[in-house]
């Protein structure tokens, strides 16, 4: 199996499936169901709240329960780093704009620039925002085998959208394996390294384009092999698996994030800060 | 059976015989939309339980005929027979139900997240209840050994592995008709082997016709009922593997090599100053022969 891994900084889309393959953690005997369920819990927390010790306690817990479950927290932090550039290209700027007690000033001609305490939470709730919600789709997915995703997938998303979610994804190993197999051979000419930009940019815009053209090219093959066994266009295609059900307790763990919700909502309402 | 020689030009393809024949191609030209002609004056027929060699080098027109078996294309001018019915009158559909094509690149044709669920594509297309299709699937797998793979992503599978399971999602459709596109190209020896005894398990215990299409004679020796050599696009000789093979004027007009049994055997003979009847095509013969030879 050719590996998929372009750069160290990208998810991995082959060692994401393998562990999801392979990995036998308690996690992983877990419902998907429940970690689906949880994941939209989550994503409701960081949503309603804006307090930074929720925050950093919800996070530490999700990187506790990440490394409990044998993943890999090195490459965790490896793939940080486009979500990272991601949040600080974004809030970088309103974090100037934050009012309270400066930290930083920097006197420009006309005005002074000044990042307050504020702004510096700011950027680091939206960060921990983030990273929670990344860090724990990356343990549903590397914590659930792909037939149960597809399952779930084909059970939530209406026609076409389950199909093209359920073809998308093998194409994507495909188009992967195929850009990592031409970097490797750029490589292995003793190109990929920086000369200038314009020739790397060059070079990245030939392989892209190379990819486009192939990917084209395979999608036409699949497409014609799918004819082949009498694909109309409509949905004929299907994913079988079953999906194991949520066990008691797991509704219970279930049970209990929703009352945390509640609690955190109703106990401390946003007034305005990032502490309690 | 002996050689059949096909002239270009001139009318050769005999009547459709629906008793013998499971399918009959004339073809007298497929056009590419960018021009270019695919096969011309092509002539072919699938008889009931046998295996069909299409040989030939790259380029040749090899996998545009087998398109053809599937009406994946359709003759340009011409038509083909399916069970004595003409397709240009008849369902086109009908095509991909009689024939199965397994291609080239099993990585063209796996396209599903689990293995269960690319076999039961073809039966659902079929119109069969989800229960039907995974019952069908489960028998194609089985059949071909690959059920310890249901739940597997096909992205994980080894090259032999994906060939298996390409051939599973074709025989899960059961098919009269299989035609499978370089079988053995890219697999290591012992899959390559566990095809090629699948392939004759698909004649001798499915009932299943086989079209394969390969430049490796030797595979073409050992497993071919008959042997058709195609060359820029149409059928210019046919007739049994011996009879084939052992006609060297034939392979070089092809633009292939001898296979390795029948060149050790002539070049055998030619050192030994034998002339012999025999035309060994297998290894097995040939072993004999020579073990008789030289004892």
């Amino acid at each position: 199996m050719a590996t998929a891994m372009i750069s160290e900084h990208i998810p991995d889309l082959d060692l994401i499936t393998t562990y999801a393959e392979r990995q036998n953690s308690l996690f992983s005997r877990v419902s998907p169901w429940t970690k689906f369920f949880m994941l939209i819990l989550i994503v409701m927390m960081i949503t309603l709240t804006r307090n930074l010790v929720i925050l950093a306690a919800l996070y530490w817990l999700i990187l506790l329960v990440y490394w409990l479950a044998g993943l890999p927290v090195k490459k965790l932090f490896q793939w940080y780093t486009m979500p990272v550039v991601f949040v600080i290209t974004l809030v970088g700027i309103l974090a100037w704009t934050e009012p309270g007690t400066a930290v930083l000033a920097i006197p420009l001609p006309g005005f002074t620039l000044t990042l307050t305490d504020n702004g510096v939470l700011l950027v680091i709730t939206l960060l921990l925002k983030a990273l929670i919600s990344i860090s724990f789709s990356l343990f549903f997915l590397m914590t659930t085998r792909y037939e149960y995703f597809s399952g779930m997938i084909y059970r939530l998303f209406p026609e076409p959208l389950d199909q093209i979610f359920l073809m998308a994804y093998r194409f994507l190993f495909l188009t992967l394996a195929m850009t990592g197999s031409m970097l490797k051979a750029v490589r292995s000419r003793g190109g990929g390294l920086i000369h200038s930009i314009r020739v790397q940019g060059k070079l990245f815009a030939e392989v892209a384009g190379l990819v486009f053209i192939r990917s084209f090219e395979r999608a036409e093959r699949v497409h014609k092999a799918m004819i082949a066994r009498g694909y109309h266009g409509a949905g004929s295609y299907t994913a079988q698996t079953k999906i194991p059900s949520p066990g008691f307790a797991e509704y219970g763990i279930l049970a209990a994030a929703v009352l945390a919700i509640i609690v955190t909502e109703y106990v401390f309402p946003y007034s305005g800060g990032f502490f309690l | 059976m002996t050689i059949i020689r096909r002239d270009p030009g001139s009318p050769h393809c005999p009547p459709v015989d629906p008793e013998k024949e499971l399918i009959h191609v004339d073809c007298a030209s497929h056009t590419y939309p960018d021009g270019s002609v695919g096969i011309h004056e092509m002539c072919f027929s699938v008889l009931k339980n046998e295996i069909v060699a299409l040989c030939g080098p790259n380029g040749s027109g090899k996998s545009t005929l087998i398109e053809h078996l599937n009406g994946l294309l359709i003759p340009s001018q011409g038509d083909i027979w399916v069970s004595g019915r003409s397709i240009t009158t008849g369902e086109k559909t009908d095509l991909w139900k009689e024939v199965g094509i397994v291609f080239q690149h099993s990585d063209d044709q796996l396209f599903a997240p689990t293995v269960l669920d690319d076999v039961m594509f073809g039966p659902l297309n079929l119109g069969m209840s989800p229960e039907e299709a995974r019952a069908s699937a489960m028998d194609a797998l089985v059949a071909v050994g690959a059920e310890r793979l249901i739940a597997k992503l096909p992205n994980y599978l080894s090259g032999g592995q994906k060939r298996l399971v390409s051939i599973a999602g074709i025989l899960a459709m059961t098919p009269r008709i299989i035609a499978l596109d370089e079988p053995t190209s890219d697999l290591d020896p012992v899959h390559s082997a566990m095809t090629e005894k699948l392939i004759l398990d698909l004649r001798d215990r499915f009932g299943i016709s086989v079209v394969i299409a390969t430049h490796d004679l030797d595979l073409a020796a050992r497993i071919a009922d008959r042997v058709c050599l195609v060359k820029n696009g149409s059928i210019f000789a046919e007739g049994r593997p011996e009879e084939i093979f052992y006609n060297p004027g034939l392979i070089e007009e092809a633009g292939l090599r001898l296979p390795d049994t029948v060149r050790t055997w002539l070049e055998f003979c030619e050192k030994q100053g034998i002339a012999s009847p025999d035309r060994p095509i297998t290894r097995e013969h040939l072993v004999s022969l020579l073990h008789n030879a030289l004892s």
